[in-house]
């Protein structure tokens, strides 16, 4: 009797395990970012914006070969550890590419287990030079780099607001500290004395104390390089409070529709260095259609999730191949209008960047200043 | 001079919330001898209920013309509620377990603080709630000292509490009650006091204080997320050591230490040392005071 179990037993197994079914034929991509944890807001909005690309190209006939495209989101939790685990797993699931991460602590260790498979990643929202700086042959990246981002905000500050006096603040992440140090070198290029450059702790709620410094420091102006819009809203809020005059400009992680949400009437007026995305061109409605529909309104790095994911399939559609190398040629030779800038790729695998000044005026952010001419919009 | 009375000022604000979610570590720990991790929970559940019943009664048009009216209504009904779900959750984890070891005890706790806060980021979401900013406008200046409408709220509120908090432990029959219970279970059922009854007024109190706290973490900072309870709640527990825990008085004097600390650490040496000044504090008054300031093994403030 017992022998008879085993037998049908391990028959039932090599049924299980022998024999696939005539299945679909699927392509799956992969997501990482924080879908919990502090930056869970910008995470899914990456998740989202790839969701949408897909949804897209499956709606404009799919990719030649397979039936649909999958699409497998990991957390990363911000977590450089966790991040690691995330590539990993995506390894394991076969996935032919990458659109991630978002905080660079996590891209630059996650890229490193990708890369060693061949396994392009495209990262829609990590702007710390080291990103690219490395020599990965499979590392892309959407979004526009610190160094850059710097010097749109030099030029502002020194041009524009023709300040003498900068009081700098960061959360210490990798992103937040990186950007704040370059800005602090383009005000020591540009003749901009920086009173004191300051840290607070990530995922801080009370700045009253920083605040009361800058205060007594009175500055001119207060550079605001934080890892999310709910630190900077709570900012925002504590500095308006405590009766700061000084002009605010931050960057692009506390660029979200959020920071206006919760800051209210302490956002406005709040200056903004970020990617100039052009509303009325047909590839961003055609994107905000889509993702309003399926998910609400857009986050600040929606679009360029979307476009990240976007430039992949297309890619893999035109390769006609899910080979690393073919892809990688057609990503190289890209050169089309995303929803979020027109996107061209260099060589290290960066991006077109194009930081200009926005500013928050009513319920929503319009582009301010542009950094290239020096003229208002 | 008036950097240094900012910053007091400022410290003051943030003690004070410390000590309100404090207290609830402190009771339940004083009665149970458990580190009810799922505290920080009752805190931001208190700070999302505020959120919800300000929204609602701004749609309607109330916030306008009773403004104080409906922040008193929501704190006490934000509180009640805070109060029952502590209540149930004390029945559900931490009740079967009563005769358990203490670590299954902690597990449970543990447990029941990630199912609570997954929980608000499922049905709530993982954007920030804004809090209607009604309250958030005005302050009083003196030369160079602000101090806002909303700090005068909070301390007035925390001490209020903290006062009634007192009488009810000290003066009255159930505070009897629980500081008996807090000594000997057994003697106290022996004398006809229902220790479980007790217990569960002792959690229904410490998270209607976290709740109030919550509120006014809201009202302060204008915003409330589904992770609002992790770091307060790790450093009102750190407050709760600090002033000796299972004691009332220490809960809330190592509150305001902690507050205090932070800020001095911030506004005088650096903002990314603060939480290390707060815990330098804490390690150093342990090794000298194994206790914590207050903490005897037993006393008449224990509960």
């Amino acid at each position: 009797m017992k022998k008879r179990l085993a037998v049908i037993m391990i028959a039932l197994v090599s049924i299980l395990f022998c024999i696939s079914p005539a299945m679909a034929k699927t392509l799956t991509i992969g997501t990482m970012s924080p879908l919990t944890g502090p930056y869970a807001a910008d995470g899914n909005d990456i998740a989202n914006g790839a969701k949408t690309a897909v949804a897209i190209i499956e709606a404009e006939g799919g990719i030649p070969g397979y039936d649909k495209i999958e699409v497998v989101s990991q957390d990363t939790a911000c977590d450089p550890r966790q991040a690691v685990a995330a590539a990993n797993k995506l390894v394991n699931l076969g996935v032919v590419g990458v659109v991630g991460a978002y905080c660079s602590s996590s891209t630059i260790p996650a890229s490193e287990v990708l890369n060693e498979e061949d396994i392009p990643m495209i990262t829609p929202a990590s702007t710390n030079e080291k990103v690219t700086e490395r020599g990965l042959p499979y590392m892309f990246r959407v979004c526009g780099r610190d160094d850059d981002q710097s010097i749109a905000a030099g030029k502002f500050i020194k041009n524009y607001l023709k300040a003498k006096t900068v009081y700098i603040v960061d959360d210490k992440t990798t992103y937040s500290q990186g950007l704040a140090e370059n800005v602090a070198k383009q005000c020591e290029k540009l003749g901009v004395s920086v009173v004191s450059h300051d840290h607070v702790n990530q995922g801080d709620k009370d700045f009253s104390a920083v605040l009361t410094k800058i205060k007594r420091a009175n500055p001119d102006m207060l550079y605001m390089s934080l890892q999310n819009s709910s630190s900077g809203s709570l900012m925002a809020i504590q500095a308006k409070r405590f009766g700061l005059k000084c002009a605010i400009l931050a960057q692009d992680a506390v660029y979200h529709p959020q920071f206006i949400n919760i800051a209210k009437e302490a956002a406005q007026g709040v200056y903004f260095t970020f990617g100039y995305v052009d509303k009325t061109k047909p590839s961003y409605q055609k994107y905000y259609e889509k993702y309003k529909a399926l998910f609400g309104e857009p986050g600040a790095y929606s679009a360029y999730a979307y476009d990240s994911a976007y430039v992949l399939l297309t890619a893999i559609k035109q390769a006609k191949s899910t080979d690393p190398a073919k892809i990688k040629a057609e990503i190289m030779g890209m050169n089309i209008q995303g929803a979020s800038k027109p996107i061209k790729f260099f060589e290290n695998g960066d991006s077109t960047a194009n930081y200009i000044i926005q500013v928050v005026k009513g319920e929503e952010f319009v582009p301010f200043w542009n950094p290239e001419t020096g003229t208002l919009y | 001079m008036e950097f240094f009375i900012q910053q007091t000022i400022n410290g003051l604000t943030l003690g004070g919330i410390y000590a309100l979610i404090a207290l609830g570590y402190t009771m339940v720990y004083g009665i149970i001898q458990l580190i009810n991790f799922a505290h920080g929970e009752f805190f931001a559940a208190g700070g999302y209920l505020g959120v919800i019943l300000l929204s609602f009664l701004v749609s309607r048009g109330y916030l306008e013309t009773h403004p104080w009216l409906c922040l008193g209504g929501s704190l006490v009904l934000a509180m009640a509620y805070c109060a029952a779900l502590a209540m149930a959750v004390e029945k559900v984890a931490y009740k079967p377990l009563r005769f358990a070891s203490r670590l299954s005890v902690l597990l449970s706790a543990l447990g029941m603080s990630i199912f609570l806060q997954n929980g608000l980021m499922l049905t709530q979401g993982v954007y920030d709630k804004p809090y209607p900013s009604i309250f958030s406008h005005g302050n009083i200046e003196f030369g160079n000292i602000t101090v806002s409408y909303l700090q005068i709220i909070i301390l007035v509120a925390t001490v209020s509490l903290l006062v009634l908090l007192n009488i009810l432990v000290f003066k009255t029959r159930i505070g009897k009650a629980m500081r008996a219970t807090a000594q000997d279970k057994v003697m106290t059922s022996l004398l006809g006091i229902s220790s479980n009854r007790i217990i569960s007024i002792t959690f229904a109190i410490g998270a209607a204080l976290a709740a109030a706290a919550g509120i006014m973490v809201g009202l302060y900072y204008g915003s409330v997320r589904y992770d609002m309870g992790f770091v307060p709640g790790i450093k009102a527990f750190a407050a709760a050591v600090l002033g000796g825990i299972g004691n009332i008085t220490g809960a809330m004097l190592g509150g305001l230490i902690i507050g205090m600390v932070e800020i001095y650490g911030a506004g005088y040496i650096s903002g990314q040392y603060k939480d290390v000044f707060a815990f330098i504090i804490l390690i150093g008054v342990l090794y000298f005071r194994p206790t914590g300031i207050m903490g005897e093994n037993i006393d008449d403030t224990r509960i």
